[in-house]
This record gives C-alpha cells, structure tokens and sequence, in this order.
C-alpha cells in the first residue's frame, strides 16, 4: 500500500537521498509541480483573486510543511509548530495543512494511537477493551451483551486500527477474582463486598445490596432478601492464603470426615469452619466432593469409563479444566472432577444420571479437537463462549429443573451450619423461606463454579489452540528454512559444477587454440618449403601431391 | 504567472462576523453582594430573545448564585446583543486584511500567550476550531481553554469588524477635522496588516525567517494553584482601584 519516493529536500545538494513512504493514492505528488487535484482541493489559490492566496505561496506552503515533517518522520508534525513559520491567514494555513495530512504526504509513518483524519469531528474517542472480552466469571444476561458488544467493539476498532483479536481469556481472568480473601464477589457490579454482604438472587446470581437496589428499580422480579450474614464477615476475617498443606489437609478431612465440618476444621488446624467450605466450594471440583462424601442416593459408578476418558483427555490437560459446549455443563463438570480425581480414591456420585449421555459427548468433543486443527479448536471455542453466554437463560433452567434433585445432597452439608428445618421437597418459598434461601445460596455458589470450570475449560482450550498454532508456525519456518536451505545447496553445486565446466572448456580453449597456432606455423612452413622447391604450377596442377598427402596426413594428428 | 490585482474589496456584505457561524462574543463581569461572576461565551445573534432570560436563569440555577443576578446578566447579555444589531443594518467591505490577533489569557491554571495572523476577509475562518487544535498540539488539559481562546479571538475579530463599519461610515461622511483624524487613525491600525503587497509579491518569501518564528509560537504556562490565588487578589485589586478612580473622575467631570 506504499509506494516510496525520494525527498529531494530543496535546501540541501543531491548528495543524501531519502526514502519516504506515502500512500499510492497520492503517487500524482511531484515537488516541481502543483498539481490538478491540490488545484481543485484548495481553490482560492488559485482563482487569482488575491494577494496572499497564489500558487507560488502555495507552493511554499505545501514544501515547507512537508520539509518539516520529513526533518523527522517519526514524529508527528502539528499545525501550531508549522504555522508559526509561515506568513499568513491561520485558517487557509491550516486548510492546507489538512489536505496535505489527508493525503499523507505528512504524519503517515507516525505511530498513532489516536488518529485524526479530516472526518474526525471534535474529540476523539479511544474505545478500550478491557481484559477478557471473552469470559469473565459473572453471569447474567447483562454480561452476556457486553461481551458480545466488546467483541463488536473489537470489530469495529480492528476497521481503524488493524483487526485485533478479542483476547483470550486466560487463568487468571477466570480464577483472579477468586481468591478466598476477596470473598464472594457481586454477579454483577463485579465488586468485592466487604462486611454485610446482601447476597440476594436473581435467578441465582449473587448481588451487592447496591446492584439489588439497581434491580429492584428496574423492576428485576425474584428478588429475595437475605440477613447479611455473619457468614460472609468471618470469611472476611479469615487469613487469605491457604496454602498447599493445608488444602491437602483440607482434602484429606473431608474425605474422612465427610459431612462433619467441626471435625474437618479441627484436622486443618488453621483454618475455622466457615474458612473450610468456602475454600472447598471454590475449588474447581470441591463442590462435586461434598456431594460424593454425602451421597446417599444412587450413584452411578463411572470408574470404568474413567479409565478410558483419561487415555483420550490425557492430549488436553492435567488441571482439572474440561472441554465443553453449551449445554454439556453439568455433566462435563463433573467429568472434569473425576479426572481431577486420579489422585483420591473415587468415591460414589451422587448425582443422578443425566438425559444427555456425558460418555459420547465427551469423547466426541475429545476426539475432535486432536482431530481438526488449533485454529479451528481455537474458533470452536469462540463459538462456544458465545454460545454460552446466548443460552444463560436456558441453562439457567435447567438449573431450576434440577434444584429439587440437587438439593438434597447439597443442604446436608449445611444442616449443621443453620440448624432449621429444612424441607426440600417443598418448593414453596413463603413459608420456608430459609430452605429456599439455602439451596439457593450454595446454589449460587455452584452456579459460579460451574461456570468458573467451563471458563477454565475453555482458557485451556483456547491456550493450547495457541500453542499449537505457535507450534504449527514454527513449524512452518522450519521448513520454510530447510527448503531454502536445500535450494541454496543446490544452486551451490550447479554452480561448482559451471565452473568447473568452464575451467575444463577454457583448458581446451586453450589448448586448441595451440593445436592452431601449431598449425598455422606447419602450413607456413609447408608454403615455405613449397616456394623453395620452386614449384609454381599451382594454378593449372592444382597442389602437388605429396604436399597435399604430407598436409593430409598431418591434419589427420588432430 | 502574472498575478492581476484583486478587485480593490470584495463586495459589501452585510454586517456579520466575519466567521464560518456567525456567534458574537459576550463577557459578563457582574459583581453584587460579595459575589463575583465572571464568564465568557458565545451567543448566536439570531436566537430569539426570550433565550436570554432562559439562560440567565439557568446559570443562576446552576452556579447558585442569589436570584438578584438574573436580571444582571439579561441585563448584560441585551446590552451586548443590541452593540452588536446596531451594527448590522449597515454594509461592510471586507477587504483582504491579514491582521495579527494576540492571545494573552488566563484561564483557571493555564496561561496562553500567542500571536498569530488572521485574514479577516475568509468568511470561512472557525476560532473554535482554531482554540481546539492549538488545545490539542500543545496538550493542554483543562477544558476550559479552548472556548477562552475562542472567544477572545471572536472580540478581536468583532473589533476589526466594527471599525470595518465604522471606518466606511466615517469616509462616506467626509473627512472634517476630527473625524479626519479618527480615519487616520483607522489607517493606522491596517498599517499593522501586512503589507500584503510586499511579502506575497515575486520577492518575497512566505516562510519566516528562523529568528521570528519564536515570536509568533505559542507559549503555555501551567501555574501552581498559589500563583492562581495571587493572581486573583491582585486583579481584584485593580479592578477596585479602577472602579474607585472611575468614580472619581466622574465626579470630578460632573462638577465641571
């Protein structure tokens, strides 16, 4: 799209020649001539119709900015340094000066963030892109349009400034918000609460009372209120850090003790009650554990199918993340926790099975992304996240279809903390507003994980897609480089060979060229002899015999 | 190329701005029970007047000043309105003049000092677009800048402007004594236009000499928020010490 062209700086001989790029679009630029388009662009120039306007000043104009900018092209050139070196009207000066930047024939090799052209009207708005335009761990319906309008956004500033891909999302901006110190964090507003969370639920995302009151405004329904919990203080209390000792403690007791948080805070020595089943919940398959130590009801043994999962994910990875689709969540997340397993023994699930078969699905998905390229299981993933923003609503769903048969396993735990009644079966919020509160509290917990294991799930994908295109890259120059290689060796050879051609054809050059010389003196020396011996009957005779076969015999030597 | 002189002005227009919109200038300056309200905006002549009341009740509103303001600033705002109406029903010649215009202003913590020519004959100048770019080259933060500048450059032009009026006006009467010597002045004052003439002309040339170029570059000063108050007390000074010896002459001419 450039096309260079030598600045012949007036001021200066011929002696340095420099290269400036320009677009190809104002290739009719020449220094000696003005031409038809500046004429029509800027036409009280050249309407003779004044003083101060002639194409001579033009001219001088036009050079001199385009001198200034060339002194350094790396620099952007501004109006204000330009116009207090020419005598004349600012405003023709700074007409000028803009058809001359639109046109690039200044500012064009300038780096620019924010760049203005002559359709600009005032300020310039810069749209940033935050982190993770892709996922990030707070799901509502409001998420899901800023991601798919930060992904337009991204569109729209790739027109200006280059395409720019979203930005993957990575570990960090799915799990960074997640550390146990910050505590829970609002679904929406995305702010950490500090003491006296009002966690309410809107479809089972957890709020700040400011983001509640916002809802309760807009007219959101389903509002339910809970006391701020003292809960939420002591976690706030609670030192941050849990180290790996102590989540392998941690670990270890509740696989012992199950359901007895005393007894589990008691073997982690450091951590109290509360500390213990945030920390559990927020890990990736922490939740899943709770159920497997509380199971009761039937469970399906999956230990088999385990084994052969882990051969066809053991391409994927060692963390815990899974590969998913939309609506492969529940079940993949689990799938996830097994493999996560493979330390600890298995023990029972306690979920009930599922209308989709987990089994397929996950092979399939398995399977397909060592098959298909990194660059499609990169766009796969995309599509995913889309997806899955698309389908809150549906997803949420079966959430609430399966409430009833998960809350069972999942209040047990925490009978003990709220000691009330707990009667599960009846979906009736008014009279046991409690129980409604309980599962729905864990259950938002769970919500969040579910989707932080999917947005792990998919960072890994989309990382290892990464990697395998750098790796397919690099691949690529390697042979790129041995073929160069090759063809370079080869022209080596060929050209060994030529001259060792030329070096023999010169030798016989040579060498004939001798095998002439010796020749031109024989024949002289035959003319010699031949006048000696006096013979001058060439002409009807034609060559004496002898002469002729001695002449015959010698040319028969070559 | 020979270049034919331009016809001797352009034909006469009607009295107006000589910018792309035609937006006056308008200062307010009005002191009343201790408060002091100072601003400077642009007004379109050809807004109906009830706007002016509107605005000045929302500046009260916004600013909360006492209500007694209100009718200051209408006041104010007429009187500046009508300068401008009486001139408009008279025809100006515009004819090319590059003037220097200077900026010398003070704004919050900014300070702006500038010259630069302007062509008073191109309807088409914007100093709002002007006031932005020179904002925007020299980064200037502070949003109040720009529509300062803008304005200051817009009074000038409607000084130029009236005495483009005026001047006409005073040669069609005829030059008697006084009046001689005020359209002596007037020539003076385009004697501080270029000498179109000479510098446009084959000899010329339309780059300034290096040396000069110091002079016409704008100069920012970013003060410190003590210089500011410094400042301030001591304008307040003067304008009391002026005020008080205004008074005084005044009585002293009445009582001649």
């Amino acid at each position: 799209m450039t096309q260079c062209v030598d600045a012949d700086l007036s001021t200066r001989r011929f002696r340095e020649r420099e290269l400036h790029t320009i677009p190809i679009s104002s290739s009719w630029f020449k220094w000696d001539e003005i031409h038809e388009i500046e004429r029509r662009s800027l036409p009280e120039f050249f309407d003779g119709g004044s003083y101060s306007r002639s194409p001579r000043v033009y001219k001088e104009y036009r050079d001199f900015i385009i001198n200034k900018y060339r002194e350094d092209p790396s620099r952007r050139v501004t109006f204000t340094e330009v116009r207090k070196c020419l005598v004349g009207d600012v405003g023709t000066l700074r007409k000028v000066f803009l058809f001359i930047e639109k046109w690039g024939l200044i500012n064009f090799s300038v780096s620019n963030g924010k760049q203005r052209t002559e359709e600009d009207g005032g300020p310039v708005v810069v749209v940033e892109i935050g982190p993770a335009a892709g996922l990030k761990v707070v799901p509502t319906g409001p998420v899901s349009s800023s991601t798919s309008s930060s992904l337009a956004d991204a569109t729209q500033i790739g027109g200006e400034s280059g395409f720019r891909l979203p930005p993957l999302t990575s570990y960090s901006d799915a799990f960074g918000e997640w550390k146990p110190a910050n505590g829970l964090i609002c679904g929406l507003c995305g702010d950490r609460h500090r003491s006296g969370l009002n966690e309410s639920f809107n479809g089972g995302i957890a709020m700040c009372s400011k983001c509640r009151t916002n809802e309760t405004i807009n007219g959101k329904t389903d509002v339910h209120l809970t006391p701020p919990n003292d809960h939420a203080d002591v976690k706030d209390q609670s030192s941050p850090v849990w180290t790996d000792t102590e989540t392998l403690l941690l670990l270890e007791a509740v696989l012992k003790h199950g359901d007895d948080w005393d007894l589990i805070a008691q073997h982690v020595r450091t951590k109290n009650k509360l500390d213990c089943i945030s920390r559990l919940i927020h890990l990736p398959f922490g939740e899943h554990m709770l159920g497997t130590i509380s199971a009761k009801s039937s469970s399906t043994n999956l230990i088999t199918p385990l084994e052969e999962y882990k051969s066809s994910l053991q391409v994927l990875n060692d963390n815990p993340p899974v590969l998913t689709e939309a609506n492969g969540d529940r079940p993949v997340e689990t799938e996830g926790a097994e493999i996560a397993f493979q330390g600890h023994p298995l023990k029972r699930r306690c979920f009930p099975p599922f209308t989709d078969t987990p089994d397929s699905f996950m092979k399939q998905v398995a399977s397909l992304s060592t098959v298909c390229g990194p660059y499609v299981a990169a766009v796969a993933v995309d599509a995913a996240i889309r997806a899955l923003g698309q389908e809150n609503p549906s997803a949420r769903l079966v959430f609430e279809t399966n409430r009833d048969k998960f809350s069972i396993p999942v209040s047990s735990p925490f009978k003990n903390e709220f000691k009330s009644d707990i009667k599960v079966e009846d979906g009736d919020a008014k009279g046991n507003k409690q129980a409604a509160r309980v599962p729905e509290k864990s259950f938002g917990a769970r919500t969040f994980q579910v989707r932080a294991a999917i947005a792990t799930s998919m960072a890994a994908a989309a990382a290892r897609a990464k990697l395998g295109a750098d790796q397919e890259e690099r691949e690529m120059e390697l042979l790129m480089a041995s073929i160069i290689q090759a063809q370079l060796k080869k022209l080596q050879y060929k050209m060994k060979y030529l001259m060792e051609a030329e070096a023999i054809m010169e030798k016989e050059l040579s060498y004939v060229q001798q095998m002439k010389s010796l020749i031109v003196e024989e024949w002289m020396n035959l003319l010699q002899k031949l006048f000696h011996s006096g013979t001058l009957r060439w002409g009807d005779q034609g060559f004496p015999k002898p002469l002729i076969h001695s002449f015959s015999t010698r040319g028969s030597n070559f | 190329m020979k270049l034919h002189l331009p016809s001797s002005s352009k034909m006469p227009i009607r009295f107006r701005m000589p910018t792309a919109e035609n937006l006056i200038p308008v200062r307010l300056d009005i002191e009343n029970e201790g408060q002091h309200y100072k601003d400077s905006f642009t007004w379109n002549p050809s807004d109906p007047d009830s706007e002016v009341i509107s605005f000045a009740k929302r500046t009260v509103k916004d600013l909360k000043l006492p209500p007694a303001f209100i009718s200051q600033i209408s006041q104010s705002i007429h009187s500046q309105l009508a300068e401008f109406r009486s001139y408009e029903g008279q025809e100006m010649h515009l004819k090319e003049k590059i003037v220097p215009l200077k900026l010398d202003i003070r704004v919050n913590n900014t300070v702006i000092r500038d010259q630069f020519l302007w062509d008073i004959s191109n309807l088409e100048s914007d100093p709002e677009e002007f006031a932005i770019t020179l904002c925007k080259d020299l980064n200037v933060e502070d949003p109040e800048v720009g529509p300062t500048i803008a304005v200051c450059i817009r009074e000038q032009l409607f000084e130029i402007a009236i005495q483009g009026v005026a001047s006409a006006r005073e040669s069609r009467v005829g030059k008697k004594g006084r009046r001689g010597a005020e359209s002596f002045l007037n020539s003076k004052m385009s004697n501080s236009s270029l000498d179109l003439a000479k510098l446009f002309g084959s000899k010329g040339s339309v780059v300034r000499k290096r040396k000069d170029w110091y002079l016409y570059e704008p100069i920012v000063d970013i003060l410190s928020n003590e210089e500011v108050e410094a400042l301030d007390a001591r304008e307040e000074r003067n304008a009391r010490l002026k005020k008080k010896l205004d008074e005084k002459e005044d009585n002293f001419q009445e009582r001649i």
